[in-house]
């Protein structure tokens, strides 16, 4: 109870105290107001961060961002000589789909997109509905944790990052005693360091999971020179002065392409 | 533990809250365990699949899943800077060392010489798809049209917002080494890649670009997007070249 007293009771009546004698009787209790007005500052950074990372680190499980659905139905194959109209008609009707908002026709396949992004494509016999809705706040989240091309926030995240050092520092040192660091404290930093530490110990650390020098990018003498990157030198389809549009008389016509 | 045996917690409130707190404590140690417990048995079903897999061998001998791979029943979703995915605006430019660089959209893709091949393929993150059916334009074929000139060494394949994967002449030309459009029968998903994308099955699939938009025959490497990220610049699966 002696440090609740510290932190709640008001200065006793008697002759002023100097600065060094205020600060050393109620560090504690500033300590404790700071972390507890920084500890809800980062609350929403926290979840933000603390649930899309789970997100990212599982993103080979579930795509955080969107929920797709995918379904298949068999139609009768539409001939190529039917109209754009009757095409989407046969399309529509058995999935009981309304007008689509495009519609593109391309070899084998009618492909009709719906404002709502729903892509639906018949290939032959074959209709599959593509579908996908946002996970909104996992978007968002992944969006922010991911920092990629957003410059302010890389600044935000990191005084983000400045707050959680002073939680964990300012935590140590919030109560004194038993339950500070004369025992249960100092076990539980324990624990909460043996806890990387033993993994960086087990798994052998960044030095076990290197490639083999012999498999790394081959030095100069093999011929091969790596350029600095430079993504802004890369010609885009409508920049590039040498390309051209391949004419439609050197492609091969349509079904008289040998499958292989 | 019966209700004889249970102390009379309403006259000892600080008992109470200690019970309370043990109760809290070995409900929330069951509701783990019973979490660890699924999760453990579906990772042991999808571990059939990667049994089985390990068993197999390729034609060129070397194991049918690389090291360090598990395998799923389908592609991931994987993130990246989704381009349009829309098939009338799709433009794929075929250029860099070649004598008459070309550009075709959607149709003209698909009235290309087309192959469909099986292939595997393995993403750098752990996971392998084994066995889709893919059907495409192989890059050969590409650099056959373009004329590809004898100096090229790499192939880029550009996509959408910049991205690049950079692939020795060797992978790219290989038989199953494509541009495709298809797996399995169906068209790509937005979030696969849509409407075109890469195939390099014989390097971890970030090589595969997603959304592409060009193929760039080259005489000097350049580390792509993600190779510039500290990720391996060649990327073998087999030699696990995760990371530069």
């Amino acid at each position: 109870m002696a440090e609740l007293a510290e932190a709640t009771e008001e200065q006793p009546a008697g002759a002023p105290r100097s600065l060094g004698q205020t600060i050393r009787k109620r560090w504690r209790a500033w300590l404790r107001a700071v972390h507890r007005d920084i500890g809800y500052l980062a609350i929403g950074f926290t979840v933000i961060y603390a649930l899309s990372g789970i997100a990212m680190n599982h993103i080979d499980d579930w795509d955080p961002n969107f929920t797709a659905t995918e379904r298949t139905v068999q139609i009768a194959p539409i001939p190529d000589d039917v109209s754009d109209d009757e095409a989407v008609q046969r399309v529509t009707q058995p999935l009981g789909l309304g007008k689509p908002d495009e519609v593109f026709r391309a070899g084998d396949e009618v492909r009709l997109t719906y404002t709502n992004g729903t892509q639906v494509t018949a290939i032959a016999d074959t209709v599959t509905v593509q579908a996908r809705s946002s996970r909104w706040f996992f978007r968002a989240a992944v969006w922010l944790h991911a920092t990629r091309g957003k410059a302010a926030w890389k600044y935000i995240s990191d005084a983000y990052a400045v707050l959680l050092i002073y939680l964990a520092i300012s935590g140590i040192f919030m109560i004194r005693g038993k339950l500070g660091l004369r025992w249960r404290g100092t076990i539980f930093i324990l624990v909460g360091l043996g806890a990387p530490l033993g993994y960086l110990v087990a798994s052998g650390g960044p030095e076990a999971h290197k490639p083999d020098d012999k498999f790394a990018r081959p030095a100069a003498p093999t011929g091969i020179r790596f350029l600095p990157p430079d993504e802004d030198a890369t010609p885009t389809p409508t920049e590039h002065p040498s390309s051209r549009s391949l004419p439609a008389a050197e492609l091969p016509a349509r079904g008289t392409l040998p499958v292989r | 533990m019966s209700d004889s045996s249970r102390p009379d917690l309403d006259r000892y409130p600080e008992l109470k809250r200690g019970w309370d707190r043990r109760q809290f404590i070995r409900s929330a140690a069951i509701g783990t365990a019973f979490t660890a417990v699924g999760g453990t048995l579906m990772r042991i079903a999808a571990e059939d699949l990667t049994r089985q897999a390990r068993a197999e061998k390729r034609a060129d001998g070397r194991e049918r899943l690389p090291p360090g791979q598990r395998v799923l029943e389908s592609l991931r979703a994987m993130g990246g800077e989704e381009g349009d995915g829309e098939v009338k605006n799709f433009r794929l430019v075929v250029h860099g060392l070649c004598k008459t660089p070309f550009e075709v959209d959607y149709a003209g893709l698909l009235r290309l010489p087309t192959v469909q091949k099986q292939a595997d393929v393995h993403c750098v993150t752990g996971w392998s798809m084994l066995g889709g059916l893919w059907k495409g334009v192989q890059l050969s074929t590409l650099a056959e049209m373009a004329g590809m000139k004898s100096e090229a060494r790499y192939v880029i394949l550009e996509a959408a917002h910049g991205f690049t994967a950079n692939v020795p002449l060797k992978e790219a030309m290989a038989d199953h080494a494509m541009v495709t459009y298809r797996l399995n029968g169906k068209p790509f998903a937005l979030q696969h890649g849509a409407p075109v994308r890469g195939l390099v099955p014989d390097l971890y699939f970030w090589k595969s670009a997603k959304w592409l938009t060009g193929v760039r025959f080259v005489k000097d490497d350049k580390p792509g997007y993600w190779e510039v990220r500290g990720y391996h610049n060649h990327a073998d699966p087999w030699r696990e070249e995760r990371y530069g």
